[in-house]
């Protein structure tokens, strides 16, 4: 890869004699969208942390544009696992804010704001409170939330972790047609090897604790995919031999 | 839903009505059928003397004059003590080094009831209002504090990390996360000191006054007037309820994103 988007090299973390991540070293392409898979409780979420520096790497160097990631400068969304709208703010306000946040005048806010709320479908919604919505509704304004600020680099951690089956389908749909629209470079955590190959373009398999990279498999299923097709559910197994540690 | 919130709130009036209805019968009927007629004054004397007074002068003023003195006493400086004690709660509440000068000293002086420093306050500012001020002052602080520093305690983690991620600085995080965060306990303190500010200006009275709902107690007990006591009873009990509806108005107003029914 001439220029990767993010590149991280021999990146190691302990928590005190606890190896979690063992010199893991791999690159994302700008405008790329990898999955990470790995058996529940391989240190997914840490890996993500690390990234983002709310934990500091025992060793290893993580660069984005070819520099050392910088929260300051970097424009790194992350979406959580919870639930994270803010309460005391309606539908629109809450996809705004990262750009309110930013300091982006009213208008450039707005248009952002319309653009993607028409993609995840909430506008009739804009007006509404967060206690007035479901939970895959909260979960779409906090995607558009990270979309909104047109982040140089998305990273979600099993964002749809807590939603049913047929509403997160619906959700991963939506979160495709973001992608492509934005050209956002997103790297997208995941226990769930169906999702995992279903959204991605790249799938990073980890091994158990101490986590280390296992594969990274090219995910070249043509688009829009189907679950059921048969070179899909090669790839899936694939993955699924890989992940097994029973 | 908003149908069964209507016809809940609707249940709720009637319920109160009854219960309140209920609660004069027994009262009417023990003190006629009882000797507790002997000691104190039906409801029925209680509340024709309490609309009597708003025509027939307690003391020197009727009813309404009273309750606009002690008005005037508790709301402006219920206000002063709500706003130090949202500034000195958050403040505490969300960074660590107020937090460890300030809440030692606040935690000693918080259970001491306001009317427990009646004698330091004339000490300090005399027998005339500046005294009265003072307890107002220190119920309304006392409780606003303690719930605002709760409510920039409770701040959610995941929130603060995400505007972070967003990109805000400390102060953004305080402004866009803490405060609104704190609001609903901010106004669960305000409700609180409220009624705990008018229930004090009664001993605020006490210290010394010619007028107000304290007064009509006070100069009642020294004349043994127990249908001017009751009637002081009445005018603070409806004041109080008043004044927490209105509250709760404000909230409803100001704080749409959260419904609390209490």
């Amino acid at each position: 890869m001439d220029n990767p988007k993010v590149k991280v090299i021999n990146l190691t973390k302990k928590f005190g004699d606890l190896l979690v991540l063992d010199d893991v070293s791999f690159e994302v392409a700008e405008k790329e969208f990898m999955c990470v898979v790995g058996p529940t409780g391989c240190g997914k979420t840490t890996f993500l942390n690390s990234l983002t520096k709310l934990y500091l790497p025992t060793s290893g160097e993580i660069l984005v544009n070819g520099e050392p990631v910088d929260m300051k400068k970097n424009n790194i969304s992350y979406i959580f696992q919870e639930q994270s709208t803010m309460p005391w703010l309606t539908v629109e306000e809450n996809v705004g804010f990262g750009l309110a946040i930013k300091g982006v005048d009213a208008k450039a806010k707005r248009e952002a704001v319309d653009e993607v709320l028409e993609i995840v479908g909430l506008n009739d919604y804009r007006k509404y409170y967060p206690n007035e919505l479901s939970a895959s509704m909260l979960q779409r304004v906090v995607i558009a939330r990270a979309f909104a600020t047109k982040p140089e680099l998305l990273l979600m951690d099993e964002p749809y972790g807590q939603l049913d089956i047929e509403l997160r389908f619906k959700l991963e749909d939506e979160l495709i047609k973001l992608w492509q629209r934005t050209q956002t470079t997103v790297l997208f955590i995941t226990h769930n090897i169906e999702e995992a190959v279903y959204l991605s373009e790249k799938i990073l398999v980890l091994t158990n604790k101490p986590t280390k990279i296992k594969k990274i498999i090219d995910n070249h299923l043509p688009r829009p995919r189907n679950v059921v097709d048969p070179e899909f559910i090669k790839l899936r197994n694939e993955v699924t031999e890989l992940i097994k540690w029973w | 839903m908003i149908d069964n919130t209507r016809r809940s709130r609707k249940h709720g009036a009637r319920a109160a009505v009854i219960s309140i209805f209920v609660f004069l019968l027994i009262w009417q009927a023990a003190t006629t059928f009882t000797s507790l007629g002997i000691l104190m004054p039906s409801p029925l004397i209680s509340l024709s003397a309490f609309f009597k007074s708003f025509i027939v002068p307690i003391g020197p003023y009727p009813i309404f004059i009273h309750i606009y003195w002690s008005l005037v006493r508790v709301v402006p400086f219920y206000i002063v003590g709500a706003i130090a004690g949202i500034i000195l709660g958050i403040t505490m509440g969300w960074y660590k080094p107020v937090a460890a000068i300030f809440r030692p000293i606040f935690e000693i002086l918080r259970p001491i009831p306001p009317i427990a420093w009646i004698p330091i306050a004339i000490v300090w500012f005399g027998i005339g209002e500046g005294s009265k001020w003072f307890l107002i002052f220190l119920a309304a602080f006392m409780n606003v504090t303690i719930n605002s520093f709760a409510g920039a305690r409770s701040t959610d983690p995941v929130l603060v990390g995400c505007s972070k991620m967003l990109g805000a600085s400390d102060w953004q995080i305080f402004t866009t996360v803490v405060l609104p965060g704190s609001v609903p306990y901010i106004f669960a303190g305000l409700q609180v000191a409220l009624s705990s500010s008018w229930a004090t200006i009664v001993a605020a009275e006490m210290i010394r006054s010619s007028e107000g709902v304290g007064w009509i107690i006070i100069s009642s007990q020294e004349t043994n007037n127990s249908v001017n006591t009751l009637v002081g009873v009445v005018a603070i009990g409806i004041v109080g309820f008043i004044l927490a509806v209105i509250m709760r108005e404000v909230e409803a107003v100001l704080v749409k994103w959260t419904k609390r029914d209490i």
